[in-house]
């Protein structure tokens, strides 16, 4: 089955096919989705002005991380489905828009970016969970990632 | 409405940003960026007073933290919002959606506002005991609930044909 079949198999879908001819659930689904993406954005915004020291410099990050990452979680979750539907009603057009497929690209660098944070400064946050920028925790990280891969590269 | 819709539309202004393509996504763009920090921020500060985040911090605290970010987000919200009423005005002027969401974004404006006078001019009562009233615990959900209303109207401008017979749109 190629990528053609599949999208006309999720137009073809009950639930894609519910939704086209609602003359409600679209909109709905869409304003949902606007309310997702508002709090993904506004809450990522919180959590990275606090590691570059721009804004609630003197609190923990952890303490910000914990306080905020679970609704940034569960809004993401809301835009991810909802975003699911929307693309189900129409998803061949959806395919081969070049926006739509920037957007998926810039998607897939946000998971690489929480990846690599993850494991590398992420691993030592009680170092640095208390300064006022994590640059410092980050330049650290970036020379050891440096000092790693010429040991890697030396025979 | 109508006289003005039609001046509005041969405003220069009016008339630089219909014939450019890209400036009415653009401006949706910064928009919706916009309200996303107004939301994040007073969603922060709803947490604080619900007791549900920012405990280690006092209420005050809070809302120096993300009240500036509130006022400055709702000023570009206020200019982007009026460059695309005065870029498509029979879209946004002739539609149910539009006027139900100013309703809601004055009132969301006032309880803001309000909130903030009140919090400066009594910082140690608001912390000690009106934080603790279930009036002000209800007033943090119904501000939730006024700015997603007002994300969700502005979507439906886009669809006030839902409205049927409320809506302003001239009918097909």
């Amino acid at each position: 089955m190629g990528i053609a079949d599949l999208l006309a198999a999720l137009e073809a879908s009950s639930i894609a096919t519910t939704i086209r001819e609602s003359l409600y659930l679209f909109p709905f689904i869409e304003a949902a989705h606007v309310i997702g993406l508002t709090m993904v954005f506004g809450t990522i915004a919180i959590v990275d002005l606090r590691l570059l020291g721009l804004a609630s410099a003197r609190r923990p990050f952890s303490r910000i991380a914990s306080d905020v990452m679970r609704w940034t979680w569960a809004a993401f979750a809301l835009t991810a489905l909802t975003g699911l539907l929307m693309f189900s009603t129409n998803a061949a057009v959806y395919y081969h828009n070049l926006f739509f497929r920037a957007k998926m690209a810039m998607l897939a660098c946000a998971g690489i970016n929480i990846l690599i944070f993850g494991r590398t400064v992420g691993r030592s946050i009680q170092q640095w969970d208390r300064d006022v920028a994590a640059p410092r925790a980050l330049l650290q990280h970036g020379r050891a990632a440096r000092g790693w891969r010429r040991g890697r590269r030396r025979p | 409405m109508l006289p003005l819709i039609e001046w509005l539309s041969q405003t220069p202004l009016s008339l630089a940003i219909q014939t450019r393509e890209w400036v009415v996504p653009t401006i949706q763009s910064v928009h919706i960026v916009a309200i996303g920090v107004v939301v994040a921020s007073v969603f922060m500060i709803d947490l604080r007073v619900l007791g549900w985040a920012g405990r280690d911090q006092t209420l005050v605290e809070t809302v120096d933290r993300f009240g500036p970010w509130l006022s400055w987000a709702l000023g570009v919200l206020l200019v982007t919002g009026a460059l695309m009423v005065i870029g498509e005005p029979a879209r946004e002027l002739l539609s149910f959606s539009f006027w139900l969401k100013m309703t809601l974004v004055a009132l969301g404006t006032v309880i803001a506002a309000a909130f903030q006078i009140a919090l400066r001019r009594n910082q140690q009562r608001w912390e000690e005991s009106l934080i603790e009233r279930r009036a002000t615990k209800s007033l943090a959900i119904v501000t939730l609930l006024i700015w997603a209303g007002i994300i969700v109207l502005g979507r439906l401008i886009a669809y006030d044909h839902i409205w049927g017979a409320w809506s302003l749109a001239p009918k097909a």
